[in-house]
């Protein structure tokens, strides 16, 4: 299952990338980068005046009933520019759990905020080294949550979290609001991702899935936000592509471009396969969206695309040289970025044992 | 049911009803030779089946089907292993050629022709490509076998090499020098030749796997009539570049023309490293997904490229990806299953299936590497035809054949 863009989808992405163009710049990033607690609200707000937010939630939530495919175009325009909100992908992810969760009051509550932009969600699985943990240390009981998450992505400014906690050593998904909870914020290497210890204790929180029906739902919501996070990587990796092209060919050394030397265009040619390979196993995890398969399309997509982008961060600084390790040339936007979307959606480590998992029934 | 999904079923329905005579689970233990018999025989009723020349014109034998019918076929009979490996190269790049620039100028040698394509395409002639040299594979238009006016036709003398199935064709195509003196891609002119001739001499090269496809083809004082150039004198290199693109898009295969990682999986299920299984093992696991990822990713690409001939366009340079990324990786995964098997993998059967077997595939993979466009070549080629980076340093551009340094 794979498939070509229609007309609408190539739209979207030439648009998106238009207008992110117009409106992130590199100096705004850089400056965010050195204060903890700060996001890019000016992108937030394109995302919202776009309809971004509102694209994959369903049209009787007040969204525009579009797919992974969509939101993949944009996360794809915004992982270039090194745009984006943790929203993005986490906001979506939360969604999905109220789409797809047992609590209609919830979903008929949040949804259409999400939609509007009205209000920010997030998603907290992880504890410690684990992005989906067998059995969660944070505990709900008697309709009250305990216990921490550890740097949830976009946790400082969400409104609510959709938490996986424990219930008698049960799974169960739950939604809290984050306004009685504790964030202490997270400094980190890649700032404007919002990082935020999020402690709770005897927070309210309502049930959207238990049991067996609460680790499905989890995983399904964490391979599409990694399939969103796929797209972000390729973006990224696929500008860094064109940044190292575009110095090679320029940038002279020897009496000739770089670009003339093996060693560099074959470094470039290489870099090429990983991003149209990464793009390929994107494609076909949008494309797989609700099918069986869809786990391995997004494991799959998963690794490619944080193979790619690591290794083209990696690729396009040495490319450069000196410059490319200076603040303000800014390359290290794409190497922060690619590692924390590396780390945020879970190792490949988890990865590659969910894909075999699922490959061979055998689990690690 | 589409139009290509009932051609489909119907080549599918054919190819089980030929499967238990010719299919490779046939042909277990024979010889090359028996296995040529057996290929002709089967390669004859696949043209009268309407399976030969799919997309070929109708004039000369064909089906005047679509791109998208061959490569349909194609895509299903590899799975099969049909004997028809010793035609894939006639059919693939000389015999179009031989379409397209062997009719002569007023289509006089039309009839002929359309005899040749006909025999090709029932097994009955073959024909093999003569470009590479043995000063050199990557660099085509640095060759020296040569061609000098002889009365109303030409003299040919000199050596080429790594010639697929040369001594079982009946004809091949050559370029050779007629102009020493011109830089070196102009002084070249485009011939067919018959292997058969006075002064032919076809001599195997056994491979490291230990068979011999391949061979040197040396030729002394071969006599070309004029009538056998196919390109202007002096214009062999430009259709010797249309023989190499003429097929841009054939079946591809993610698991480099080796084992499917299936067949890895299956394997791995019953070993174990240091008494655990061996599936259970992180860096067996890490290779399956990282495997799984990367052939996720070329049959997309595929996949796409198909559905972007259904819809009339011009598929993704992208597809120039496949065999670089999918024949290394074939050969360190067959590495692997090599260890993982420990002393019990050390027996060997050179007559092994190389999609089936991973000590086959492994001493197999370097040719793989190597033949129709080396790894590094291959590189070049994305990076100046695709991402438009300069050229490698050339001290022979614009230097005469004979001026430039040996």
């Amino acid at each position: 299952m794979s498939m070509l863009y229609d007309e609408g989808q190539q739209a979207i992405a030439t648009e998106s990338r238009r207008v992110l163009d117009a409106r992130v710049g590199k100096d705004r990033l850089l400056a965010l980068l050195e204060k903890t607690g700060e996001f890019d609200q000016a992108f937030w707000d394109t995302a919202v005046e776009q309809g971004w937010t509102a694209l994959a939630i369903p049209e009787e939530h007040g969204g525009l009933g579009l797919s992974l495919v969509e939101l993949g175009l944009v996360a794809q325009a915004s992982g270039a520019a090194t745009a984006g909100a943790p929203f993005l992908t986490f906001g979506y992810g939360a969604a999905r759990a109220l789409i797809d969760g047992s609590d209609s009051a919830a979903a008929a509550e949040w949804l259409p905020k999400l939609a509007s932009g009205e209000a920010l969600g997030t998603v907290a699985f992880a504890e410690g080294t684990t992005p989906l943990p067998p059995v969660a240390s944070v505990t709900f009981e008697g309709g009250k949550l305990t216990g921490t998450k550890p740097a949830v992505p976009a946790g400082l400014k969400a409104d609510f979290a959709v938490v996986w906690a424990s219930a008698g050593g049960k799974p169960v998904l739950v939604l809290a609001q984050l306004a009685g909870a504790d964030r202490k914020v997270v400094s980190s290497y890649d700032n404007s991702r919002l990082y935020a210890d999020l402690t709770f204790a005897g927070t309210p929180a309502s049930v959207l899935a238990e049991g067996d029906a609460a680790r499905a739902l989890a995983l399904d919501v964490l391979a599409r936000m990694a399939v969103v996070t796929a797209h972000e990587q390729t973006g990224g990796a696929e500008a860094l592509l064109h940044t190292a092209r575009e110095y090679a060919v320029t940038r002279k050394a020897f009496g000739q471009p770089i670009g003339a030397f093996q060693s560099i265009k074959h470094r470039i040619a290489e870099m090429y396969g990983l991003v149209e390979i990464a793009r390929a196993t994107c494609i076909h995890a949008a494309a797989s969206e609700g099918k069986d398969n869809f786990l391995i399309a997004a494991a799959d997509a998963r690794i490619a695309a944080t193979d790619g982008y690591d290794t083209a961060s990696r690729d396009c600084v040495q490319i450069h040289g000196g410059i490319g390790v200076t603040w303000e040339l800014g390359l290290h936007l794409h190497m922060r970025r690619a590692r924390s979307l590396a780390v945020e959606l879970g190792n490949l480590y988890f990865w590659e044992d969910l894909l075999v998992e699922q490959l061979t029934g055998e689990a690690a | 049911m589409s139009e290509l999904e009932a051609y489909r079923a119907k080549a599918q329905a054919w190819l089980d009803s030929m499967a238990p005579k010719y299919a490779r689970d046939a042909r277990r233990g024979m010889t090359v030779e028996q296995e040529l018999a057996l290929g002709r025989e089967f390669q004859a009723l696949k043209y009268e089946a309407g399976y030969a020349g799919i997309n070929w014109p109708t004039d000369f034998g064909g089906q005047g089907l679509t791109h998208l019918h061959k490569i349909t076929y194609d895509a299903l009979e590899m799975n099969y292993g049909m004997p028809t490996v010793f035609f894939g190269i006639s059919l693939g790049m000389p015999v179009p050629i031989l379409m397209r620039f062997g009719l002569g100028e007023n289509k006089e040698h039309f009839a002929w022709v359309k005899e040749r394509v006909i025999k090709a395409l029932r097994g009955e002639e073959i024909w093999c490509q003569l470009f590479s040299e043995p000063s050199g594979g990557s660099d085509l238009a640095g060759l020296r076998t040569r061609a000098e006016p002889e009365g109303n036709g030409w003299k040919m003398n000199g050596q080429k090499i790594w010639t697929s199935w040369a001594q079982y064709c009946d004809y091949g195509v050559i370029v050779v020098r007629t102009d020493p003196t011109v830089e070196k891609h102009k002084g070249l002119t485009y011939f067919w030749v018959d292997m058969k001739a006075k002064g032919v001499d076809v001599r195997p090269i056994k491979l490291a796997g230990g068979d011999s496809h391949v061979n040197e083809v040396f030729f002394d004082d071969v006599r070309l009539e004029d009538s056998q150039r196919m390109s202007p004198v002096g214009g062999g290199f430009g259709v010797a570049l249309t023989t190499l693109m003429i097929e841009r898009y054939i079946a591809t295969d993610s698991g480099g023309f080796g084992p499917h990682l299936d067949v890895f999986v299956d394997l791995v299920k019953d070993l174990e490293i240091n008494g655990r299984p061996a599936l259970k093992d992180a860096r067996v696991r890490s290779q399956i997904a990282r495997n799984h990822a990367m052939r996720a990713g070329l049959e997309s690409i595929t996949s796409r490229a198909f559905q972007m001939m259904m819809a009339g366009m011009e598929p993704g340079p992208e597809g120039s990806l496949q065999k670089l990324v999918a024949v290394r990786s074939r050969q360190k995964l067959s590495e692997l299953a090599m260890d993982l098997q420990g002393n019990l993998g050390l027996d060997f059967d050179p007559h092994a299936y190389v999609k089936e077997d991973w000590g086959a595939s492994w001493l197999n993979a370097p040719t793989g590497r190597i033949a129709g466009g080396s790894d590094e070549v291959l590189l070049n080629t994305i990076a100046e035809r695709i991402l438009g980076l300069p050229q490698d340093h050339r001290p022979d551009k614009g230097v005469a054949f004979n001026q430039i340094p040996a």
